[in-house]
């Protein structure tokens, strides 16, 4: 029997968090409750880079698939595996997880046992939700990971810390009810069909659904979906968890938690009702779109650094939608690689926000100005994430944004061209703030001595500086594990769904952006 | 002949136990202790061992009382309600003074009338054992005898509760003469050859039992006395009667509605389906508004009854082992909240408002994370056992067709969130009060005991509940 890597990704965090009971919660065990947290989160990570080195990259199938029975007379199993879409997410995840609690090193200093058990126990959730390839143990994941994100708000965020933990948790669980009625509603059919229950997303595929009842269950699960994205108008609780949020959670919040929306829906939504897909892709295009431009609109005018970039996540992941919504190669590997990107520039973000205010206390841009003389490095890091964020050729936004667009002209030129507006839109919004909080002469006198960067910062921000390069410049190394499964979730939507997709060949499309710059 | 008595020993079990809890208190002189909880556990234990015995045996007695596992799955549920309530009933016995016979005979009194509820197979049977509970438990609500409030929950409930009873006797009595039997199987086969004319009489038959048994599981619009009799009684009574009567009530609800009148359906359930509806919303919207945790989670308990009511109406082999199920975790569940509720009651105050449970997490840690615990199993959160019991039951309802149901009932289960958060946020996210908290005594042992266990299987049952799911699955078989 081969050594189940997944199944220790989800157990170790969580024996990790436990073990954390064996020290008492006082300033005297703080370092060491620290150090244990840290070391089992570098521990998953050092597996999470373990498995995407064996991972076969040519393959488009489930790898590392375990299996056990769980409820038998419902067919309902504990079974796991990765693809090349999961793949990459469950890396991300293993990667910020040690970042958020080095970044809470000195922001948080009450109950920090409590805060380091919840964060292992976030991550095995959110491996869990990446792995599931059972929808009854997604669903487990899925709902389960709410809670710890929700005391992670509630205990250490800010001042509305309260009103906005609640409203994050309600606004995510009303979403996902409906997709759990949906859920029953397939393993139902599957018994109708097939004579026994069954949760085995593998084996849903071979339903055959009538188009009118296709169509509810699809937007049972996209509602579920949409509201973790959040795709407009489903999105007015990410502004208040973020902002209240410490730290730490707004990091894992936008770096991974947000990727669980558009995850679920090329996984689960996308290939399970296809031809709903289809014909919802132009709506969902549109919803992205209006929220590309909306989000950074209300970003332009934040006065709140980490509102503005909450506001920046509503737009980013809008294309990240997009992407997916344009169903053909380029939209979709784009999506998945934007995923990637907008964990690592947005969690970067916050990071530097978060720096900035344990510092001033403050996340009001007004209060600042002219940091880079007081501060130049943290404000070159601030710089580089920045600019990774908008799409700065060279850096990883860049390659997922262009993707994107690559995709949404193919499948549909307008939606394509307003999105474009967002690029420049979020290049407006971005710069603008980082002018008014870096350059000039400092003006408030309570920012003449912050300090510089720290080491632990350093140790924080490097690897994040360094995977916005990494990516900008080797796209392949992550676009190539992905491609295989791309390319069978394609088939499967171009063969189920009898509305022909508009899938243009990769060269026509490029062609046709290249001529249009002309 | 002793054959006939082999359905019943569960029991007799319990109703000896509770006649040697009278006789005890009688011989006690003043002021000496007695371990009279310890006696009623020894029953209970009993009962339950007897219970592990009869399984799949089928024991008749005297054609009235059928042990088949349906019953017995109930009768186990009713054991563990029993103990986990004689375990949590210590404390409060001790601080408030009150009389430990009574107290306990009652207790046990009222398991046996449950347990006799649950294995009737004949009206007039489980009349009677409805009338034995709820005599000893409207005794109980009032147990605190200077108390105003006890008395007034305690005469609201019996003047309530008599109305209800005299409606579940009416229905009897038009059953008996639309087939003149009161035993199920007959009523039964009787009601399969009518089923293609109903008349009037039939309507008003399973009206007036409807209602009976809708106030006996706090249904709405038959829920009124709910909050006042729960806020009234202390709190490991409330646990008691929260748990054990619905589980008793539910079991023959289901056993008169699914057997005998099943081939009505398609004339009660539209019945059913309004009711259910109205008390998952009323249930949950109106526990918003509740500032008391006991009030809250009376109309939890009310809320809950709906689940359970959509169960009862999608009527099918999933729906029946979800209702065992859900009995099952809504049992321990429940009984572990009230047990916190109780330790945490003090001779002064009550303890029992929201705004009582601040800063817990400081001052009680292990018992915030308890209370944690049930809070999210009562709001259906994975991996524990109020999302596992859910799942059942809203998958039975799909496999039956009842979509719209589930919806409501999904939807109202996300605000019932909101108000298991409020204490949550109480106690993890705001300060408590200095002044006005009344340092707390030591949580007594045995009641810590039966809360960490109630947690334990909250867990269990959330992680592992295939074996316990195939214990109820093939506990069904006695309903037809």
């Amino acid at each position: 029997m081969t050594f189940p890597i997944l199944s220790t990704l989800i157990a170790l965090p969580i024996v990790g968090a436990f073990l954390l009971f064996a020290f008492t919660d006082d300033e005297a065990h703080e370092s060491t409750i620290r150090n244990a947290a840290l070391v089992v989160s570098l521990l998953v990570f050092g597996l999470t880079l373990l498995l995407w080195a064996q991972f076969d990259a040519a393959s488009a199938n489930f790898q590392f698939v375990e299996r056990h029975p769980w409820i038998p007379a419902f067919g309902i199993d504990y079974s796991v595996g990765v693809d090349g879409i999961s793949l990459l997410l469950i890396v991300l995840t293993g990667f910020l997880t040690p970042i958020a609690l080095l970044c809470s090193w000195e922001s948080v200093h009450t109950k920090t046992r409590g805060f380091c058990m919840l964060i292992l126990l976030l991550e095995a959730a959110m491996i869990g939700v990446f792995v599931s390839i059972d929808l009854f143990l997604f669903y487990v994941f899925w709902d389960a990971m709410l809670i710890p994100m929700y005391f992670l708000i509630g205990i250490w965020g800010y001042d509305r810390r309260i009103y906005a933990a609640i409203k994050f948790l309600l606004y995510t669980m009303a979403g996902s009810v409906l997709m759990l009625l949906a859920i029953l509603a397939l393993a139902v059919m599957h018994n109708q069909q097939m004579g026994t229950y069954s949760f085995d997303l593998q084996r849903l595929f071979d339903l055959r659904i009538e188009p009118g009842l296709q169509m509810w269950l699809f937007l049972a699960f996209t509602l579920a979906f949409c509201i973790k994205v959040p795709l407009f108008p489903f999105h007015t609780w990410l502004p208040d968890a973020h902002t209240q949020a410490p730290t730490a959670g707004s990091v894992i919040l936008a770096g991974v938690l947000l990727k669980m929306g558009t995850y679920g829906l090329v996984r689960f939504a996308f290939p399970l009702f296809p031809e709903a897909a289809v014909a919802f892709a132009p709506y969902l295009g549109w919803l992205a779109v209006i929220g590309i431009v909306y989000g950074a609109l209300v970003a332009m005018v934040q006065p709140d650094m980490k509102k503005l970039v909450a506001y920046s996540s509503v737009s980013h992941l809008g294309f990240v939608v997009l992407g997916i919504a344009a169903l053909n190669t380029q939209g979709m590997e784009g999506a998945v690689y934007q995923m990637l990107n907008h964990g690592i520039s947005t969690g970067g973000l916050f990071l530097i926000v978060g720096m900035l205010s344990d510092r001033r206390h403050t996340r009001l841009i007004s209060e600042y100005g002219g940091l880079k003389n007081v501060t130049p490095r943290l404000v070159a890091a601030f710089l580089i994430i920045t600019l990774a964020s908008i799409g700065l050729p060279g850096l990883n936004g860049f390659v997922g944004e262009f993707l994107i667009l690559l995709g949404a002209f193919a499948a549909n030129r307008t939606l394509a061209v307003v999105a474009a507006s967002g690029v420049i839109l979020s290049a407006t919004y971005m710069l603008w703030m980082f002018q008014r909080v870096n350059y000039g002469t400092v003006t408030n006198p309570k920012n003449e001595s912050l300090p510089d960067l720290k080491p632990r910062e350093w140790v924080v921000l490097v690897p994040i500086i360094a995977m916005c390069v990494v990516m900008g410049v080797f796209p392949n190394l992550f676009l190539r594990p992905m491609a295989p499964s791309v390319a069978k979730l394609l088939t499967r939507m171009n063969q189920t769904s009898r509305v022909q997709a508009q899938v243009a060949p990769p060269v026509d499309a490029a062609a046709a952006v290249v001529a249009e710059k002309r | 002949m002793f054959a006939d008595f082999h359905a019943i020993v569960p029991m007799l079990c319990v109703v000896a136990a509770g006649l040697a809890a009278m006789i005890a208190e009688a011989f006690r002189d003043k002021g000496e202790r007695m371990p009279i909880g310890p006696l009623g556990a020894v029953g209970l234990i009993g009962a339950g061992i007897s219970t592990v015995l009869l399984w799949n045996r089928d024991a008749t007695s005297f054609e009235v009382v059928t042990a088949d596992n349906f019953g017995l799955f109930v009768t186990g549920i009713l054991v563990l309600v029993g103990l986990l309530s004689l375990a949590i009933s210590g404390p409060t016995v001790e601080r408030e003074g009150l009389p430990a016979g009574e107290y306990y005979a009652l207790m046990l009194f009222s398991l046996g009338g449950m347990m006799l509820m649950a294995t009737a197979t004949d009206l007039l049977v489980i009349f009677l054992a409805l009338e034995v509970l709820s005599l000893a438990i409207y005794v109980l609500t009032g147990i605190r005898r200077d108390s105003a409030a006890g008395a007034e929950g305690a005469f609201k409930y019996f003047v309530l509760g008599g109305f209800s009873s005299a409606f579940f006797l009416y229905g009897i009595a038009f059953v008996y003469g639309l087939t003149g039997s009161t035993h199920l199987d007959r009523i039964g086969t009787l009601m399969a050859a009518q089923a293609m004319t109903p008349s009037a009489m039939q309507m008003l038959a399973v009206g007036l039992l409807l209602v009976g048994f809708a106030f006996k599981v706090s249904a709405v619009p038959f829920h009124m006395w709910t909050p006042d009799a729960y806020e009234a009684a202390p709190p490991a009574i409330t646990g008691f009667m929260s748990t054990g009567v619905k589980a008793a009530a539910f079991a023959a609800f289901v056993r008169v509605f699914l057997s005998a009148l099943e081939p009505l359906i398609a004339d009660w359930s539209p019945l059913v389906w309004g009711i259910a509806a109205a008390t998952m919303i009323i249930g949950t919207v109106v526990g918003v508004a509740q500032t008391s945790v006991k009030r809250m989670l009376a109309y939890s308990s009310i809320a809950h009854g709906g689940y359970l009511l959509l169960a009862l109406i999608a009527a099918n082999d999933t729906a029946k082992g979800a209702v065992l199920f859900y009995l099952l975790v809504y049992a321990v569940t429940n009984l572990g909240a009230f047990g916190i509720i109780s330790v945490l009651e003090t001779r002064e105050q009550a303890n029992d408002k929201v705004a009582d449970y601040a800063g817990l997490w400081n001052s009680h840690p292990t018992l915030a994370l308890l209370m944690t615990f049930f809070l999210l199993s009562l709001g259906g959160f994975p991996p524990l056992g109020g999302f596992i019991a859910k799942w059942y039951v809203f998958n039975a309802a799909i496999q039956a067709g009842y979509t719209w149901l589930a919806i409501i009932g999904v939807l109202t289960s996300v605000v019932s969130v909101f108000f298991y958060l409020r204490v949550i946020v109480m106690m993890y996210m705001t300060p408590a009060d200095a002044e006005a908290r009344v340092p707390l005594p030591a949580v007594p042992q045995i009641a810590g005991a039966a809360i960490v266990l109630s947690a334990l299987l909250v867990l269990y049952l959330g992680v592992l509940p295939t074996r316990v799911l195939e214990w109820a699955a093939a506990s069904i078989g006695g309903i037809i």
